[in-house]
């Protein structure tokens, strides 16, 4: 177990290119499952490989359980990694694929045998430990790679898109593997993937990253429930957070926004009063837009016109087309939503599930603690 | 229709492999006769079988001491340009450095100058540093010369070993150079084994630089020892015949040894 904090890393790789990893600050504490999350090209590997030692750092600190260990090689920062390609030694068998990392800090022979053993029981590579990697399928050379780093019992695990090269199936289960050996070393992990499911059910907190730098920290929950800026709102939900461009008008002191032909009151907690005419990002998740009927203060309602239907069975996403609304604006309703396209229809937006961005994309919600908690 | 392709393909294959090893079973008969019943019959089977030409040319024709400096030679500059080779390809495909590329490629260029380009000059350099006629001279040489072919096949092989697999080493706390011993070379063993049965055949039978810089008789090689027999007005085609038998069988060996480990690696997909 150990506390890793990344304070103010930066990589730059090319001077030309600007930073891979732009001033990443980040603290994860004993025992945390960190998830770094981001699109692709973000700089998630960067971070990781800096952590890893693998990666020069151009500037910032980075220490583990105190220390400052910019300058520590790899070999001595006690940590373990699960790379994508699981980088398996193609020369050796499974057993000393496991084995090769305890050799090399001389570790008696009996003790490695019996961790070799321990790790291949918990992970059903028993009947394995004699083949090489060329003979197992893409799963097992995922658990061989999982045991590699388990079998050393490092301070801290990092896995760079571990299960990307799986197929759907194996990925679910190994997702839940994973969770599980987290439960049971109950070890630091980082954790790097592009795929939102995995991020919202592993992560203890995820670290949503873009362009090389830190856009928002915290747990998945929150972070999906209050985004601090139009990046995050998009990136992370399935369908995407419906964001449109709206103006704020001069109802209610400045906290009514106008959203296409229609003007929208916004509660006071998400918004504070801004100036009139200044543009703003109106946001709702899809799954507070019904199709039917509300009641309650905070509701809305606004015409629109259907454009698609998706049927997933437990639930229907409705794809909409409000007046003088450019983008498509997306309800998710249940499944046995009666809906067809080309057909008008009524919207009822929840207000108190809004998000106003203001024109630099920043959330506008006052309510505390937004961007750590 | 399958069996008659099927015939004509052994049909093939049995006219190429006449052709091939037909030379060369002619030339084992040639070994076990002597001169004499040769110039009378040169297709004749051997009859009576001469074994006896074997020990003759080990012992009185000095091959024994021929057989000792190729070994000498040839394993020794094999050796230094297999590891210094395989040291260089990985270092040109591993590492980001100032020139990479410019190294890599000024050695590779030397490939384009045929080798009586530089046979003078190396003369003169060998002379000067007092490796004319040594052992250690021709190996050296021997090195030069097969270097750059070697980096190259090498370089672009190492090449395209994944770096993840050298990062899992440094993560496993292995150093620079216990990976290239533990990782790097194991992985490319294909690749080292295809380099060394090729410098080994090129150098056990390279002739031009031995006749050139080896004088001597104690530090002759065997294709120098094999020209002896080759007077200004005859030629002894039965030892000749002899010498070059006993100059194939390491040739052969090294090759069914390495062959096998070759088609190993390469089969069992070495990089995965
Ligand atoms: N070794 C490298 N040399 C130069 N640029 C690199 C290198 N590795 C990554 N980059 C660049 O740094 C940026 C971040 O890459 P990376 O950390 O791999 O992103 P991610 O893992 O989030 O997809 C990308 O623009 C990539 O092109
Ligand atoms: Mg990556």
């Amino acid at each position: 177990m150990a506390i890793v904090k990344l304070d103010n890393l930066t990589k730059v790789y090319d001077r030309s290119h600007g930073a891979a990893a732009d001033s990443v600050s980040l603290e994860i504490g004993h025992g945390e499952f960190m998830v770094l999350l981001g699109p692709s090209g973000c700089g998630k590997t960067t971070t990781l490989r800096m952590i890893a030692g693998l990666e020069s750092i151009t500037d910032g600190t980075l220490s583990i359980d105190g220390k400052v260990v910019n300058k520590v090689p790899a070999k001595d920062r006690d940590i373990a990694m699960v790379f994508q390609s699981y980088a398996l030694y193609p020369h050796m068998t499974v057993k000393n694929n496991l084995a090769f990392g305890l050799r090399r800090r001389s570790v008696p022979r009996a003790e490695i045998e019996e961790k070799v053993q321990r790790v291949a029981a918990t992970l059903e590579l028993d009947s394995l430990l004699g083949r090489r990697p060329h003979a197992l399928s893409g799963g097992q050379r995922q658990r061989v790679a999982l045991g590699r780093a388990i079998v050393r019992d490092p301070k801290v695990f990092l896995f760079d898109e571990p299960l990307s090269n799986l197929d759907a199936a194996l990925r679910v289960s190994t997702r839940v593997e994973i969770a599980a050996l987290h439960r049971r070393l109950g070890a630091t992990m980082i954790y790097v993937t592009h795929d939102q499911i995995e991020a919202m059910t592993m992560g203890t907190r995820i670290c949503i990253m873009n362009g090389g730098r830190v856009m928002q920290v915290g747990k998945p929950l929150h972070v999906y429930r209050r985004p601090v800026n139009t990046f995050v709102a998009g990136f992370l939900g399935n369908p995407p957070m419906n964001l449109i461009p709206a103006t704020v008008t001069d109802r209610d002191g400045g906290r009514s926004v106008r959203v296409g032909e229609a003007v929208l009151r916004v509660p006071e907690k998400r918004a504070p009063a801004s100036m009139p005419g200044s543009p703003v990002t109106f946001g709702i998740r899809a799954e507070h837009v019904a199709l039917t009927a509300q009641t309650g203060e905070d509701t809305a309602e606004i015409a629109g016109e259907v454009v698609q239907v998706e049927s997933l069975g437990a639930e229907t996403i409705v794809m909409t087309r409000l007046a003088g609304v450019e983008n498509n604006f997306v309800a998710r309703v249940a499944g046995d939503a009666d809906v067809t396209v080309g057909e008008r229809c009524r919207l009822f937006l929840d207000l108190s599930e809004t998000h106003l961005f203001d024109a630099q994309g920043q959330s506008m919600s006052t309510e505390p603690n937004e961007r750590t908690a | 229709m399958a069996s008659l392709k099927r015939s004509i393909l052994l049909l093939i294959l049995c006219g190429y492999t006449a052709f091939a090893a037909g030379p060369f079973v002619w030339a084992a008969m040639l070994s076990l006769r002597t001169t004499t019943e040769i110039h009378l019959d040169h297709f004749a089977l051997p009859d009576p079988i001469h074994w006896e030409k074997f020990p003759d040319a080990w012992f009185n024709s000095n091959y024994a001491t021929y057989f000792l400096n190729s070994v000498q030679v040839v394993v020794a500059a094999v050796l230094i340009v297999t590891i210094v080779g395989a040291m260089a390809a990985h270092c040109l495909a591993r590492y980001r450095f100032r020139f990479n590329r410019l190294i890599y490629f000024v050695l590779f260029s030397t490939i384009i100058f045929p080798p009586q380009i530089t046979i003078i000059s190396l003369f003169q350099v060998l002379v000067n540093y007092g490796l004319y006629n040594s052992k250690l001279g021709l190996t050296l040489v021997y090195v030069a010369i097969q270097l750059p072919l070697t980096v190259y096949i090498l370089e672009s092989f190492f090449a395209r070993i994944p770096a993840d697999l050298f990062d899992a080493a440094r993560m496993d706390g292995y150093s620079d150079w216990e990976i290239f011993w533990r990782v790097a070379l194991p992985v490319a063993l294909p690749a080292v084994a295809t380099t060394v049965i090729l410098n080994f055949i090129l150098l056990w039978n390279e002739f031009l630089f031995a006749v050139v810089l080896i004088t001597e008789e104690a530090n002759r090689t065997l294709p120098l020892g094999i020209q002896r027999f080759i007077g200004d007005t005859q030629e002894d085609i039965g030892m000749i015949a002899t010498g070059l038998m006993i100059a194939i069988i390491p040739v052969v060996v090294i090759y069914a040894f390495f062959s096998e480990k070759l088609i190993q690696g390469m089969t069992a997909g070495a990089v995965k």
